[in-house]
């Protein structure tokens, strides 16, 4: 039983004074938003402070992915995961599916791609009216919506809609998780 | 400011004239102040940057993109006045599009505080702004995204949970049942994660 | 050997963001004290600690003296835990118990001393959110009055007066439930 008097203030301080342990995921969680953080900066410094068009040759994946034409079967859903514990802020492959067999063209943009600004929409292959292509999409919400025959938008009926109508055209919403949840 | 102005945008069109090219002046001056006010409030700037491309990409007038970019900016502000300083870029973009499709800010507060630091709330928020804008009332989809993340129900749970929602919508379900009806069976189901722990109110 | 802080800073304003991770788990569990302590419960001061560290993050250019990056990140620390609003004990688990603490407590009677650590805690509780921080950076961080005076932007003599009621006030609470 602690004793009152004088020793008092000592007997609470040091009972305060006894180390507290964080969990060792807490330096893991501060690191994921400081590299998010990080990213975001170079990424901003780099677009020269109004942004500009997304230079293709920053990001070899994307362009290698674009050039060879590859379709990586993955399941189309709104939730794409990379199942490790450290969060790494790099893209991982996402496909895109539109079924529109009248279609001449499909491409997908959105703000992964600046929304095609600089000839980096994503153009879909056509397999008997299935569209599709496949591209790394950074981590991270983006909004996007898909192009038909250069002048329809179309949002993706297998995604969340994007609620903004700002520009009278819809669009969809795609969450890209870089971590394990 | 003005010369900044100025100096930022012969930068723009060195780098893309197509871009540059395509925002007039005045679209210029009035995109720059409130990219300036965005950083004075803390927000982060590429999402503004990216609402500037979806409207040039979608044929949208100057004005109509200042329009757009303007309320993203209060809608984003809204969100992190409430979901504070913590809050990813991701949740600031994810908040603001359930701001606007017009979900109270200090509902997501309310999920941001019960979560904590746990969990992104990306996803949910997303989700949230979706059935919101198919329909689902607001107070309905806030209390059933509450309820999944409440549960520690996954992002994956709660993708599903959505597409449910969507197709019962879209087979002619009234979205207030869709909602509700779905949000117990996924409550029940759910994958357990991290456990949001109660807190007790002195 | 260990890099300094000034190093560590540095390193990181050069782009090398992997080595704010060293800052991180040098000073976490230091601060992570004075967060529970001062706000009652590990869920609180787990976010109020990582919103300093994210914010220490963000504004490192502005670090004037590298050298001192704890002290400057504590400062961050209990601005933050100042605005995270009313403290909130949770019942059965005011803070973190630490094991070899709990090992090296009295052998004899281990729940008396868990029971203790509570009633400091409830105690702390009771002292107004200025005392209790006064209270906590004179006693349990061993700050000077100087340096409290620089974190807190409070003069020294107000300083000196919370601490001696939080001092005062701690030993009438706890006395009491001890004569109960």
């Amino acid at each position: 039983m602690p004793e009152f008097g004088r020793n008092t203030l000592e007997l609470i301080v040091q009972e305060l004074q006894r180390p507290v342990r964080v969990d060792e995921s807490f330096d893991r969680r501060v690191m994921v938003r400081v590299r998010r953080m990080h990213a975001e900066r170079r990424s901003h410094f780099a677009a020269d402070w109004l942004g500009t068009a997304v230079n293709l040759t920053r990001r070899p994946a994307y362009a290698a992915a674009l050039a060879a034409g590859v379709v990586a079967v993955v399941t189309v859903g709104m939730l794409r995961s990379r199942p490790e514990t450290v969060a790494s802020a790099g893209p991982i492959p996402v496909q895109f599916v539109l079924v529109a067999p009248e279609a001449r063209s499909v491409a997908v943009v959105g703000d992964f791609n600046n929304w095609g600004l600089g000839d980096t929409a994503l153009v879909a292959e056509n397999h008997n009216g299935v569209w599709s292509v496949s591209a790394p999409v950074p981590a991270g919400v983006h909004r996007y919506a898909f192009l038909v025959n250069g002048k329809q938008w179309v949002a993706d009926p297998t995604a969340p809609r994007a609620a903004s109508d700002d520009f009278g055209q819809p669009s969809s919403a795609l969450v890209v998780e870089g971590s394990l949840e | 400011m003005v010369a900044l102005v100025v100096g930022a945008f012969g930068r723009l069109e060195a780098q893309d004239p197509r871009i540059g090219n395509r925002l007039d002046a005045p679209t210029r001056k009035a995109l720059s102040a409130l990219v300036d006010s965005a950083k004075v409030q803390g927000i982060p700037v590429e999402p503004l940057m990216e609402k500037v491309y979806q409207g040039l990409a979608m044929g949208a007038d100057g004005p109509r993109i200042v329009l757009a970019v303007r309320s993203l900016t209060v809608e984003m502000a809204n969100a992190h006045r409430v979901l504070g300083a913590v809050a990813t870029t991701d949740e600031l973009k994810a908040a603001a599009s359930a701001v606007h499709a017009g979900v109270p800010a200090v509902e997501l507060g309310k999920m941001k505080k019960q979560s904590g630091l746990r969990r992104s709330l990306t996803l949910p928020f997303t989700v949230l702004a979706d059935i919101v804008s198919r329909g689902v009332p607001v107070q309905t989809a806030a209390n059933a995204i509450r309820s999944l993340v409440g549960a520690g129900a996954r992002d994956r749970d709660i993708s599903e949970f959505q597409r449910n929602v969507q197709v019962d919508i879209e087979k002619g379900a009234q979205p207030k049942a869709a909602a509700e009806t779905r949000v117990k069976g996924a409550v029940t189901t759910t994958t357990p994660g991290p456990r949001p722990e109660k807190r007790e109110q002195e | 050997m260990e890099s300094s802080d000034a190093a560590l800073v540095s390193r990181v304003l050069h782009g090398e963001v992997n080595a704010y991770g060293a800052l991180v788990s040098r000073y976490r569990d230091k601060y992570a004290r004075y967060a529970v302590h001062m706000l009652g419960n590990r869920e609180d001061a787990e976010e109020a600690l990582q919103d300093a560290f994210t914010r220490a993050y963000r504004s490192l250019a502005r670090c004037e003296d590298p050298e001192r990056f704890g002290a400057w990140l504590f400062r961050i620390l209990v601005n933050r835990c100042r605005t995270s609003g009313a403290r909130r004990v949770r019942r059965g688990q005011t803070f973190v118990h630490d094991e070899t603490a709990l090992l090296n407590a009295s052998q004899e009677h281990p729940a008396e001393q868990t029971m203790w650590r509570e009633e400091i805690e409830r105690a702390l509780g009771e002292l107004s959110a200025d005392q209790r921080e006064a209270f906590l950076l004179k006693y349990v961080e061993e700050l000077g009055y100087d340096e409290m005076a620089e974190i807190t932007g409070v003069g020294v003599s107000a300083l000196k007066m919370r601490v001696m009621r939080a001092c005062d006030r701690l030993r009438v609470l706890l006395k009491e439930v001890h004569s109960a």
